[in-house]
């Protein structure tokens, strides 16, 4: 019997989404879509600003990832005006946005997604969830919280205000670090790092080795990846190039402002939420799960996957495990998890490592600016992938075009096709359960994706091309505006 | 409409001055229009804009603002925080969908009897051409 | 017996939701006296039932509500009525659903304008045979909570503190009464020095103030008398939690109204520009005032500019 399964809302990821699973007569999937359902219209309203206020206003696309747009725009900033910020400025955002990518990773590992490891994807749906962990787990969700809590206040000492924050400014960061300040972080964050080395360990001793199985077989696509690496292939999430991974892994590196040589965004009338593909391979769009076409995800996955290797220590190790283990670009789609704790313990590292470079406490934390016409791009990795802020302004610094490209929209198209992939395989002749539905939506959680992030557009004035294609996935026109 | 408008104004008048001015115009029998509401205020310079903001979008239609003549305000300086904020209040009207010239500004010293109830007549004269507030309905 | 509790969010960023977890240790206290009966960040509670077979959306009866964000669709409204249904009591929280919040912004473009992008985004519909009703259609603005249903308590502030969570969340627990919001402005918690007069023409906001690093605050000039546009007089106090000084302020940056108007009447745009008058600034310089200083409050305050008649 033909019908149609809604799951919604996805739930334990942020922002709002549903799927849409489409039964035909003999009880097999025949499409499966996440629908994107919100839309807040960011780059309609931020236009006619001044642009030294966007790094106050575009965090509140996200509320969890809120330093990544913050640092984008400021960096967008600094190309609009023509600067480049002091060590001290540059330092003390990339130390911030370490500490805000433990927390984000610390609170989805253990508070979003954990939940299906933790006490497996079939659990009732109402201990399946942080609470169900508390009990089952109190010391560790203790420590969570704890250090979840401490990496707050920690950015609250840096910039005064953790989330929404406003301390990076066109030209570096507003409020230098006192040598007091200094020590005191210092000792957090060796406390940061105890849980970052706790957690993979833990995760590798008694999460990953029991899930192998699914790990291995649910929402496995072949795709690209895309991330930010430094000029000799290190791993960096504050600034670089981005490097274009193909399936095989031959990759290309480029300077983010020049992403739209790279990038074209797709339009499904289903979704809100527009589809980046790599238009630089030449190849069109298709979103088929046998045979994908411009399909490259972001997010922590395709970071390990494009970097050469990682500048720290630990980190780096687990790296070479890693790449032993799953060969290199790994595909597997529920490694992101693997991929997050890596990073965690990266982060936890490379703040250490910021916290001990004398420029930290410097007092020169920002250059003076002048506005000017100009077109300046700010790009750094957020934890949900490459967040991309372009603006334009006039000769009064005022805006007068945005284009934000952010980390989860670079998954949607992966994301549909693991959907797609993890319902075909598991709903079979009408039969489902509630612990199925789950499953599949534990394909969407490794992506850990942000719809607040991704829906904070109304389609703006700027580059909406829409491809249509029939109904072999041959291209037969393309409209543009 | 067969009746004549009469707009609603309020007038918002410094005790030191510009009240007393109104007070001499009342006592030297000066005509002038029923229209206005004379509000004393300690000093033009104490007239928040939401005041007048508020009682132009709650039913008046227009507002007088008088203070003491420049360098003879009772606090000093309070006209001249009156001049900054009314260029202020000028600038918002239009935010709200309302005409500038129902707001104005004025100096009536408490000897101006004759003046104040010239600047009140034109004043109702010019608000009455602009018609009904467009809060009134 | 734990108090039931349900959580829905509309047009939002998710850092209220973060707001909540950031209450730390004392909120494995409070998750011990609660039961989640419903919150999408956080549990798997579904709105057509687990496996998507009910025809109505549904949420269980609660005895604590929490909605973060404002209504901008009208799935949005329906949920909104749902959770009023549901819920004894119903909080907003933070500036989203108090007032708009950012989102709120978009409410000085026409309908027209915004539903011709809209709709321009479906037109593929016929050219694909798909239907456009798997999304929901968006409201003609966007609504603060309070403008849909009836709400009994507000937490404003984007986002709000972990204190202010915390500390309703307990009284009510207790059942006692929440606390009050301050009734004061942010100005009235901020140590910087005033001596009412600017020493400088306005600034733009991207040049930096003037202090000695490392230095008390209470020795630097209140930014609004260095000329930095400050929305301190005419935003709600509250945002420094039990340590006092506004966030922003910390970081040598101003205020920027994120705790919304000083009452539920207030218009923050004319108190704003009546301080910055009163202390001798030019506030012609301001570029899109409306917008400028109802940043977060948009929702019953941001209209498209009437035209002239
Ligand atoms: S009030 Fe601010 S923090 Fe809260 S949901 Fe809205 S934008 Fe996010
Ligand atoms: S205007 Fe700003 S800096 Fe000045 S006192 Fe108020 S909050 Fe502080
Ligand atoms: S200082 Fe103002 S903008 Fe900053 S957190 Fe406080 S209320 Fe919000
Ligand atoms: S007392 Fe008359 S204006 Fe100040």
């Amino acid at each position: 019997m033909a019908k149609t399964l809604v799951i919604q809302p996805v739930t334990r990821i942020e922002g709002h989404a549903k799927v849409t699973i489409q039964l035909n007569d003999a009880g097999n999937v025949d499409t499966a879509r996440v629908n994107i359902i919100e839309l807040r219209g960011f780059e309609r309203f931020c236009m006619g600003r001044p642009v030294e206020d966007m790094p106050r206003i575009t965090p509140r696309i996200c509320g969890v990832c809120p330093w990544s747009h913050h640092l984008a725009s400021a960096k967008a900033c600094d190309a609009v005006f023509g600067v480049t910020p002091p060590p001290a400025g540059a330092k003390l955002r990339e130390l911030c946005n370490s500490i805000a990518y433990m927390e984000e990773h610390i609170l989805h590992f253990y508070v979003l997604a954990g939940a299906d490891f933790l006490l497996g994807p079939d659990a009732p749906y109402s201990v399946r969830n942080v609470i169900g962990v508390l009990q089952a787990a109190p010391e560790v969700a203790q420590r969570v919280v704890k250090v979840r809590h401490m990496c707050a206040k920690m950015l609250e000492t840096l910039a005064g205000k953790a989330i929404h924050p406003q301390a990076a400014v066109p030209g570096g960061f507003s409020k230098p670090l006192s040598k007091d300040e200094r020590d005191k972080l210092r000792k957090q964050a060796d406390e940061a790092l105890e849980l970052a080395k706790f957690s993979i360990a833990f995760a590798k001793e008694n999460v990953f080795p029991k899930y192998l199985d699914v790990v291995k077989s649910l929402a496995v696509i072949n795709t690209g990846f895309i991330g930010t690496v430094k000029a000799d292939g290190a791993l960096n999430l504050y600034d670089g190039n981005l490097r274009l991974m193909t399936p095989s892994g031959t990759y290309q590196d480029f300077p983010y402002d020049k992403y739209t040589d790279y990038i074209a965004e797709h339009i499904e009338s289903w979704s809100y939420l527009k589809f980046p593909y790599a238009k630089q391979w030449g190849e069109g769009f298709s979103m088929d799960t046998d045979g994908p076409k411009g399909v490259y995800r972001a997010n922590t996955l395709a970071r390990i996957n494009v970097c050469d290797y990682i500048d720290t220590p630990l980190a780096n190790a687990e790296l070479e495990e890693f790449r032993k283990n799953f060969g290199r670009p790994a595909q597997l789609t529920l490694l992101y998890h693997w991929a997050r704790l890596i990073e965690l313990l990266y982060n936890a590292e490379n703040a250490i490592r910021l916290l001990d470079d004398p420029d930290i406490t410097s007092l020169e934390t920002r250059v003076k600016v002048t506005p000017r016409a100009a077109r300046g791009v700010g790009c750094t990795e957020a934890p949900r992938g490459t967040l991309i802020h372009d603006y334009e302004t006039d000769a009064d610094g005022l805006v007068t075009n945005v284009n934000l490209i952010v980390g989860t929209t670079h998954n949607n198209a992966p994301i549909n096709m693991s959907v797609t992939q993890a319902a075909k395989s598991l709903i079979k002749d009408g039969q489902y359960d509630q612990g199925v539905l789950n499953t599949v939506e534990m394909s969407i959680r490794a992506y850990d994706p942000c719809f607040s992030c991704a829906t904070h557009r109304l389609d703006g004035k700027l580059s909406v091309k829409l491809d249509i294609f029939n109904a072999d996935g041959k291209l037969v026109d393309t409209l543009a505006n | 409409m067969a009746d004549e408008f009469e707009p609603l104004i309020i007038a918002l008048c410094c005790n030191w001055c510009s009240y007393a001015g109104a007070d001499l115009a009342g006592v030297s029998r000066s005509q002038y229009p029923p229209s206005i509401r004379i509000v004393r205020v300690m000093c033009s310079g104490m007239v928040h804009p939401n005041l007048v903001i508020d009682a132009l979008t709650k039913g008046a239609d227009g507002v007088l603002m008088c203070g003491c003549h420049p360098g003879d305000c009772h606090y000093q300086e309070g006209n001249y925080k009156a001049e900054k904020r009314a260029e202020a209040i000028k600038l918002m009207l239009p935010d709200f969908g309302i005409e500038e010239e129902r707001f104005r500004l004025e100096w009536v010293s408490a000897a101006e009897g004759a003046r104040f109830a010239q600047v009140v007549k034109e004043f109702t004269e010019q608000v009455k051409q602009l018609g009904a507030s467009p809060y009134k309905q | 017996m734990a108090a039931r509790l349900a959580e829905e969010w509309f047009a939002i960023c998710g850092g209220c939701e973060v707001t909540i977890l950031d209450i730390g240790e004392p909120l494995l206290d409070v998750l011990k006296q609660v039961e989640i009966v419903h919150m999408p960040v956080l549990m798997d509670h579904k709105l057509f039932g687990q496996t998507g077979e009910d025809a109505e959306m549904a949420i269980p009866a609660a005895d604590v509500g929490l909605i973060s964000g404002g209504v901008r669709s009208d799935e949005h409204k329906k949920l909104a009525q749902e959770m009023r249904k549901k819920c004894k009591f119903l909080i907003a929280l933070g500036s989203c659903a108090c007032y708009g919040g950012i989102p709120a912004l978009a409410n000085t473009f026409s309908t027209e304008e915004l539903l011709e992008k809209v709709y321009r985004g479906c037109v593929t519909t016929e050219k694909n045979g798909l239907p456009c009703e798997q999304i929901p259609t968006l409201t003609d603005r966007v609504y603060a909570i309070q403008e849909v249903v009836p709400v009994d308590a507000f937490l404003p502030g984007c986002p709000t503190t972990p204190e202010m969570v915390a500390n309703a969340l307990i009284a009510l627990l207790e059942g006692k009464p929440l606390p009050p919001l301050a009734n004061k402005s942010v100005c009235d918690e901020c140590p910087t020095r005033r001596e009412k007069k600017a020493v400088s023409i306005l600034k733009r906001r991207f040049e930096g103030a003037e202090f000695v690093p490392g230095a008390p605050l209470t020795e630097m000039r209140c930014l609004m008398e260095q000329g930095i546009l400050c929305h301190g007089p005419a935003t709600r106090a509250g945002c420094g939690g039990s340590e006092g000084t506004p966030r922003c302020i910390r970081a040598y940056m101003p205020c920027e109204g994120c705790f919304g108007p000083l009452t539920e009447k207030a218009n923050p745009m004319v108190d704003m520009m009546g301080a910055l008058s009163s202390i001798g600034l030019d506030p012609k310089q301001i570029p899109d005032r409306a917008a400028t200083f109802n940043r977060f409050s948009g929702a019953g305050r941001l209209r498209p500019i009437p035209a002239k008649r």
